[in-house]
């Protein structure tokens, strides 16, 4: 397929069938909409190039500046365009709770602000939320905004409206599913999606699912946080439910791992929240209804940006066992066993037998103030050369020193297995060496 | 009341009778630490009329020592209201050494060492000052009067530190006394240092104060703040220092924000750490780095109770269920075109994060532009010491404000209206965006099965003002109270104490008493006539 924009290749995404061995529903044919392949990755690719596309060179004579308030794939997905435009992108946020993409969109050369956190003493007068905020900080004199405003613009649920559902229709074979089920971010999709698909068959039932507020998935807003939202109209869903993080990350790990779809967190989320709500479906049937019916939910964007967000709540699922040669594979007894030397007798034995003396601390402190003649590894990047053997010959005896002489009697214990033989520990470590009034140097 | 310091109460048989009966419906309050084990009130299936729907309990998270006096103490307590008045404030002193250890404990983690400064401004109690003394915790005084008493109560100078805006008698009396000044700004150095000389003082210990940290990668922003110098302007603060090497030395950097985002505090320590390098760079010998406060408390005993309070406040505000508040008072938020606007201008009451783990968090946060390696390793291998001045989170659990019934009367809607012994000001919860329900202490220990069903009430003060109402919130208790009865108000030692207690009206402020529990019987002095070394109510044999 061959196009002269990037901008051609968004929508026509996909619709793919999930196995009903994985999902176990008995008369329910649920689909996946892999809204994930679009260009920019994810299903914000719609509402962005159709908020913008018509007020681009406009923006760009006037030397504006395109900015949204976004977390993560709809800043993504403009500063793309932005790019391809000409036109420098600024994203304000509350809410950049997931560090690879704040990377990311760093990388796409967009500019990053990040609002203040609540106040701990509070001040029960100062009542502006973040929109106000940022809509004061984009109607300020001189201010030169091409402002999106994906929360209330009209064109983001036009994008959906006029592209994704209809797609969906097509794919169905001109027949609108019996559920969609989708996750509540700006409300755009859901709501368009829900408005094309009700054209044709006003008995489809549209699930909308929220986060629970204890903690946050994604591109999905609590059940509070949407009502802020001014695309958000609850009348647009037939139901309401809630999905957690432990529902996004099980459903992301089946798609994962049981369907060959890449997909990330929202994803997961929608998917489990589809089968959850389905099965409550078909327990609740008296008898088995004569034909089948279909259900589908969006997979919103790609697993690659949440490993972090998935490393600090399910460390398991990226679990490697330790390996041979790292301090994590010492017992408490064994580090005990370590040679330890103070700092008099330290000080005498440098002098004497000139051990290689390596600073285990990082190179900021090492820079400030260290012993004369000493080596800077930084453990972490020591833990790294052990487990390719010992990065020194046996003969030359090594001092270690750390800031209180904890993890280089580890090390010490760690090269005594390693075979050899005179490894030690400044003992109290650098902040003994520096009460004993033992010189440290910067140079 | 010179006797009164010699008051013993509390005996076994009281304690006894008020466990069993004058707790109706609350169940046993707060179990273990973060009372999670506490069978909490079923917030559904309770049924109250009128209009205020189904109750909304914010059960108080209660550690053991308030929850012991609360579930054992009722005759006390209300021996001690009709005796000193309403309301009364009663402290806990022995819980503020406690929650210094647990910073102290977090300290340890790290390896760091240094010193934990308590903001005296969040109480001005006497007993928590001089129970603290015996520890080896230091003492942040913001103003001339709270160093005058932290001095009278026995802290040496070498264990003060000095904040906040200061008037030269202030800045003498702490250069006079020893004790570390943190220093807001180039002029700040410059009025000490004429001080010091003028006075031939010894040389003034100063944390240089600053703010407004850049970031790397992305801005984040914070609140303009009226105190601190400008991280970019640190050459010319140190300029100044160094003119007046003979008089001040800058024993470290710090910072003191307001808000309760970690990102930003790490930012700014991040900053210190660039900061501490600059110092050294000029060739001073700095050696510690102050985090300031904010730590924070968890005052609710349940997430999800917290949770679902402001859900269906959100919901009330939109108009989807019935007003939860007087007037309809939206808490910051409110509806405009069928959106909601606003902030919740609420302290987030539930925490998973307070306290010394947020301290521990903070120092377990990685620092992008010095190798990713955490804040704490980074202030340990840079020899630094770490500074920090908890003021609420030091004194969490350690104090309760009692207020006593004097009117119920039904209003419309089938709330009731309850008129306390008090204002606004002397539970100062409300003015902090706390919300958190108060535990019924009945008059008479009725046996249980009599105690009534559930009731929605509105709070109101003793003042001839439409706004004095202890709290906006309707607050659903296990039972209607009566007059005589007290409302506790839990944990508010910090800041919601004696804060913004006014004589306004000539009504009384609260005295303060302190109380201790030896063994089964609870033992009690006014707050003035505590000291560490003596049991409250004198000894015993």
């Amino acid at each position: 397929m061959r196009y002269d924009s990037i901008t051609d290749a968004i929508g026509n995404t996909p619709l793919v069938r999930i196995d009903p061995e994985v999902h176990g529903l008995r008369t329910i044919d649920l689909y996946a909409k892999l809204e994930m392949l679009n260009p920019f990755g994810s299903l914000k690719d719609r509402a962005a190039w159709n908020m913008a596309r018509d007020g681009l060179a406009a923006a760009r004579e006037r030397g504006e500046t395109v900015v949204e308030l976004s977390s993560g794939n709809t800043a993504k997905a403009l500063a793309l365009i932005a790019g391809l435009h000409g036109l420098p992108f600024k994203s304000v946020t509350n809410r950049m709770r997931i560090p690879e993409i704040k990377d990311l969109l760093l990388l796409l050369g967009a500019e990053i602000e990040e609002l203040p956190g609540q106040s701990e003493c509070l001040d029960p007068t100062d009542t502006d939320d973040p929109l106000t905020l940022f809509h004061q900080r984009l109607n300020r004199p001189g201010s030169a905004h091409f402002h999106t405003d994906q929360y209330f613009n009209a064109r983001n649920t036009e994008a959906h409206a006029t592209g994704t559902g209809p797609e969906i229709v097509a794919d169905l074979d001109g027949r609108a599913p019996d559920w969609f089920i989708a996750c509540v971010g700006t409300a755009g999709s859901s709501t368009g999606v829900a408005r094309a698909l009700r054209v044709h068959d006003p008995a489809v039932r549209v699930v909308g699912l929220v986060g629970e507020k204890a903690d946050f998935i994604p591109g999905i807003r609590n059940a509070d946080e949407v009502q802020q939202v001014g695309l958000f109209d609850p009348a647009t869903y037939d139901t309401i439910e809630t999905v957690g993080a432990d529902d996004a990350i099980d459903g992301m790990v089946t798609l994962l791992r049981r369907c060959g779809l890449l997909a990330g967190p929202t994803g997961g989320a929608a998917y489990q929240g589809a089968v959850r709500h389905l099965r409550a479906v078909e327990d609740a049937l008296g008898e088995e209804p004569a034909e089948r019916r279909t259900a589908v939910f969006i997979v919103c964007d790609r697993v690659e940006s949440y490993l972090g967000y998935v490393r600090q709540r399910r460390p398991e699922l990226l679990g490697h066992a330790p390996a041979k040669n790292s301090v994590a594979t010492l017992t408490d007894t064994e580090a005990r066993t370590a040679t330890v030397i103070d700092v008099a007798d330290a000080r005498k034995w440098i002098a004497e037998e000139d051990p290689l003396v390596i600073d285990l601390r990082g190179p900021f402190a090492y820079a400030a103030l260290h012993i004369d003649g000493s080596l800077n590894i930084v453990d972490e990047l020591f833990d790294e050369m052990l487990r390719g053997g010992l990065p020194f010959g046996r003969r030359r005896p090594v001092l270690l020193a750390c800031p209180v002489g904890e993890r280089s009697a580890r090390y010490a214990a760690l090269l005594t297995r390693m075979g050899h033989p005179d490894a030690r520990s400044l003992a109290g470590g650098i902040v003994a060496w520096r009460d004993a009034g033992a010189p440290l140097v910067r140079d | 009341m010179s006797t009164a310091g010699t008051n013993t109460a509390g005996t076994n048989t009281a304690g006894t009778n008020a466990a069993g009966a004058d707790m109706p419906g609350t169940g046993p309050v707060g179990a273990g630490p973060e009372g999670a084990d506490t069978p909490g009130r079923d917030p559904a299936g309770t049924d109250v009329a009128g209009a205020a729907g189904e109750p909304l309990h914010l059960e108080p998270r209660l550690e053991q020592r308030p929850a012991a006096l609360l579930e054992e103490g009722g005759t006390l307590l209300h021996a001690l209201v009709d005796a000193l008045g309403s309301p009364l404030n009663v402290v806990l002193p022995d819980q503020i050494a406690e929650n210094a250890e647990r910073f102290r404990a977090v300290f340890r983690r790290h390896r760091l060492t240094g010193r934990i400064f308590y903001a005296h401004k969040a109480n001005r109690s006497s007993a928590l000052v001089r129970r603290l003394v015996t520890t080896d915790a230091g003492l942040d005084a913001a103003s001339l009067g709270e160093l005058q008493h932290a001095l009278a109560s026995g802290w040496t100078g070498d264990r003060i530190m000095t904040t906040g805006p200061k008037d030269p008698e202030f800045l003498w009396l702490a250069a006079r006394a020893g004790a570390v000044v943190n220093a807001d700004g180039p002029a700040e150095v410059e009025q000490a240092a004429r001080l010091v000389r003028a006075y031939g003082l010894p040389r003034l210990r100063v944390v240089l104060r600053l703010s407004g940290f850049d970031t790397s990668g992305t801005t984040v922003l914070s609140r303009r703040s009226r105190f601190g110098t400008p991280a970019r302007s640190l050459k010319d603060l140190l300029d100044t220092v160094d003119r007046h090497r003979d008089a001040v030395e800058p024993t470290g950097v710090g910072y003191h924000l307001d808000t309760t985002s970690l990102d930003e505090k790490a930012a700014a320590l991040e900053g210190c750490l660039h900061a501490m390098e600059e110092l050294r760079a000029r060739d001073f010998s700095p050696r510690a780095v102050d985090v300031g406060g904010g730590f924070g408390i968890s005052y609710l005993a349940h997430a999800g109770q917290w949770d679902r309070y402001t859900t269906a406040l959100t919901q009330a505000v939109m108009g989807r269920r019935p007003p939860m508040t007087w007037d309809g008072h939206g808490y910051g938020l409110r509806m405009e075109n069928g959106t909601l606007k606003g902030a919740l201008g609420l302290y987030p009451a539930h925490r998973h994060l307070a306290g010394a783990g947020y301290l521990d968090e903070l120092l377990s946060r990685p620092a992008p532009t010095l190798g990713g390696r955490p804040l704490g390793t980074l202030l340990l291998e840079g020899l630094h010491e770490l500074y920090a001045e908890p003021g609420r989170a030091l004194t969490d659990q350690c104090g309760l404000t009692l207020g006593r019934v004097l009117d119920v009367r039904a209003a419309d809607r089938g709330e009731h209206l309850v008129r306390l012994a008090m204002n606004a000001g002397d539970a100062g919860l409300e003015d902090h965006g706390v919300l958190v329900d108060p535990v019924v202490l009945p008059r008479d220990a009725t046996p249980t099965t009599a105690t009534g069903r559930p009731a929605a009430v509105h709070l109101m003060g003793n003042l001839c003002l439409e706004s004095d109402l202890i709290t906006r919130r309707t607050v659903h208790l296990p039972r209607l109270p009566r007059p005589g009865d007290l409302l506790a108000f839990p944990n508010t030692a910090g800041y919601c104490m004696d804060f913004g207690a006014t004589h306004a009206q000539r009504q009384p402020v609260a005295r303060k008493v302190a109380v201790h529990r030896e063994g089964e019987s609870w033992h009690w002095c006014l707050d003035e006539q505590y000291w560490p070394i003596t049991r409250p109510g004198g000894p015993r044999t």
